[in-house]
């Protein structure tokens, strides 16, 4: 299958100080890829890199076989990424938010991948029908985070990247959203990278996980190993602390 | 009171930080580039004033009237801005849950204001003064005095009238979720990609919230616009009409011009350039202007059918001053009021040089909206 997503000897940073280096990173159409890293650790900076946000200092990154940096707009349709809810544009509605959007892709307001999703309506299942006409300033930080997931699934792009946008959903609406990622992936049409901090939630939705350091990926776990540390409880999450304090004492 | 300074402390605090987030060969062109730019326009001040000195001196109507007004003018215009800033502050929605009153608030405000005016009104005092020694009038001293009482009482006046009404600050921020009035711009904002008008122009959900101030902007361009086609058709001369509908068109533009969404990583993360951003910002606002010319132009057209060049030549001016403007616009993306006075002063600073150089100083102006205009393209795509 085609790598949705190469990343090689990847450095980026902020006005010329490398945050992030020596990245290299593949992921396949199916893949969900779990992201994690204590604060600062470069996980955000990563994903501007590879978003386009942040220029490369070295390195390249192609999305579905298009380089980003020679072809930033035809590379940019590969991926549809949750943006921060503070990043919304909070006086248009949640409609024309996805209106700008879905015309911006090329695509119809509705056009979602609902059809790999059991269940049918996206908004219906996110309960965004009562606010989707309201202005987004109005939203709370998860109705916020879901307008910004629907948004990212527009025209159907093969990988969904969500940046820590699981942290401010609900109960229910955080459980939908993994359902619906993983019912994606699961098609073999999308691959998915997941930061979160939470990190519980990562055998159970990914089927593979990196850890960052200090701006680099520190340690890996393939979809066997992962599966293997879901069966114990807490096993994952005592392996990830082992090895933050591993880093931080280092 | 211990909260009296807190204003200027995060004012400080966000200068410093701004200025840390600089690389240091900004900070350097910034400090040289613009030392060197600053000391050469004293110089050619200096120069000008000498010149002109005999005539300046004795000039009673600019002693009398032109500078008071100016001064106190430029008071206001500072009290207005330095108190909003100071509001701003003071009425952070991080400061929100903090147990202060708002007089509280508006009493650091206050303190902010006034004494971020004390610098400026020194400065006119010291430029006044010293253009009066200069020029050889006498009492250089008390010009100096007398133009910074002006301008004093011209920043207090404002300030305080600011300050006395802070609900008007915040009525702006609360104005972002509350709907009134029609959705008027849905047919013309669908262009894709749709509804970046409404965002750019910050309209709750695409509807217009109907204001004093937009009423009173529209009545003064449509005013300005008859007095121009009255005085084109009294005087069958197409002069007046066309330089209305010029200088009332660049204003309706820069008016109307909104570039914030450029910064936003909605777009920046999205497959879709910076020239089709751009263009399609600059789409509403141009219809706008065209808009208000064609009345002044249509009127400078009819009272001198023969001097047709004269119109036209003020239409292709107006979409060469749109488009550097909508440059500034996109650089300053977040500070338009900034882009505004920064266009102006590049258009006066050229027109003054052509003076002395000839039109070779448009090639500078030139040079500066493609510098200005590929920079912000770069931001665009690498942040």
């Amino acid at each position: 299958m085609a790598e949705v997503l190469t990343v090689e000897a990847l450095s980026a940073g902020y006005r010329g100080r490398i945050v992030v280096r020596g990245i290299d990173l593949s992921l396949r159409r199916g893949d969900i890829l779990g992201l994690l890293g204590a604060n600062g650790s470069g996980k955000s900076t990563l994903i501007r890199a590879v978003t386009g946000q942040i220029p490369l200092i070295g390195g390249s990154v192609a999305i579905d076989g298009i380089e980003l940096a020679a072809a930033p707009e035809r590379a940019k349709a590969g991926f549809g990424l949750a943006i921060e809810p503070h990043e919304l544009p909070a006086t248009l509605s949640g409609r024309q938010y996805i209106e700008l959007v879905a015309s911006i892709r090329g695509c119809a307001p509705d056009d979602l991948p609902t059809d790999d999703l059991p269940g049918g309506d996206l908004l219906e299942r996110l309960d965004l029908r009562r606010w989707i006409d309201r202005p987004i300033a109005e939203y709370s930080l998860g109705t916020r985070a879901k307008i910004a997931i629907v948004a990212a699934l527009l025209g159907r792009p093969p990988l969904l990247i969500f940046d820590e946008t699981l942290n401010g959903l609900d109960p229910v609406a955080a459980w939908e959203v993994k359902r619906v990622i993983a019912a994606l992936c699961a098609s073999g049409r999308h691959a998915a990278i997941v930061s979160t901090h939470v990190v519980e939630a990562v055998p159970a939705l990914c089927n593979r996980a990196v850890l960052m350091a200090d701006g680099s990926l520190s340690q890996s776990w393939d979809a066997a190993q992962l599966a293997e540390a879901g069966r114990v409880p807490g096993a994952f999450e005592d392996s990830v602390m082992q090895a933050l304090r591993m880093r931080a004492a280092a | 009171m211990r909260h009296d300074g807190l204003v200027l402390i995060l004012l400080w605090r966000e200068l410093v930080a701004g200025l840390r987030a600089m690389r240091r060969r900004d900070l350097a062109w910034i400090a040289l580039g613009g030392g060197g730019l600053l000391a050469y326009a004293i110089a050619d001040i200096v120069i000008a004033l000498h010149a002109a000195a005999p005539k300046l001196r004795d000039d009673q109507l600019l002693w009398m009237l032109g500078l008071p007004i100016t001064f106190a003018a430029l008071g206001c215009l500072a009290g207005n801005a330095m108190s909003r800033l100071c509001l701003s502050r003071a009425f952070a929605p991080f400061l929100k849950a903090l147990p202060l009153a708002s007089a509280e608030r508006r009493r650091m405000a206050g303190v902010g204001t006034f004494a971020l005016g004390l610098p400026f009104t020194l400065m006119i005092a010291m430029s006044a003064g010293f253009a009066c020694a200069v020029i050889g009038k006498p009492l250089a001293q008390a010009w100096g005095l007398g133009a910074a009482i002006l301008f004093a009482l011209g920043f207090g006046t404002a300030a305080l009238w600011r300050l006395r009404r802070p609900r008007l600050v915040l009525d702006e921020a609360a104005s972002q979720v509350t709907q009134v009035g029609r959705s008027w711009l849905r047919r013309l904002d669908r262009a894709r990609p749709s509804w970046l008008s409404s965002w750019a122009w910050k309209l709750p959900a695409g509807h217009i919230r109907p204001s004093w101030k937009l009423a009173a902007a529209g009545l003064l361009l449509a005013l300005a616009a008859i007095v121009g086609a009255w005085a084109s058709l009294a005087g069958h001369s197409a002069g007046p009409a066309a330089v209305a509908g010029l200088a009332g068109g660049i204003l309706v533009f820069m008016l109307g011009l909104r570039c914030q969404p450029l910064g936003s990583p909605v777009l920046r993360t999205a497959p879709i350039g910076f020239t089709h951003v751009w263009l399609r910002l600059v789409q509403l606002p141009l219809q706008l202007s065209l808009a208000f010319f064609l009345l002044p132009a249509g009127a400078a057209l009819a009272a001198e059918p023969s001097a047709w060049s004269v119109p036209v030549a003020s239409g292709l001016w107006l979409l060469v001053l749109n488009g550097a403007y909508a440059v500034f616009g996109a650089y300053f993306l977040n500070a338009p009021f900034v882009a505004m006075l920064s266009f102006a002063g590049a258009l006066a600073y050229a027109s003054y040089e052509t003076l002395e150089y000839g039109r070779t100083v448009l090639i500078g102006l030139a040079a500066l909206v493609f510098f200005l205009w590929h920079r912000t393209r770069q931001r665009y795509r690498n942040g």
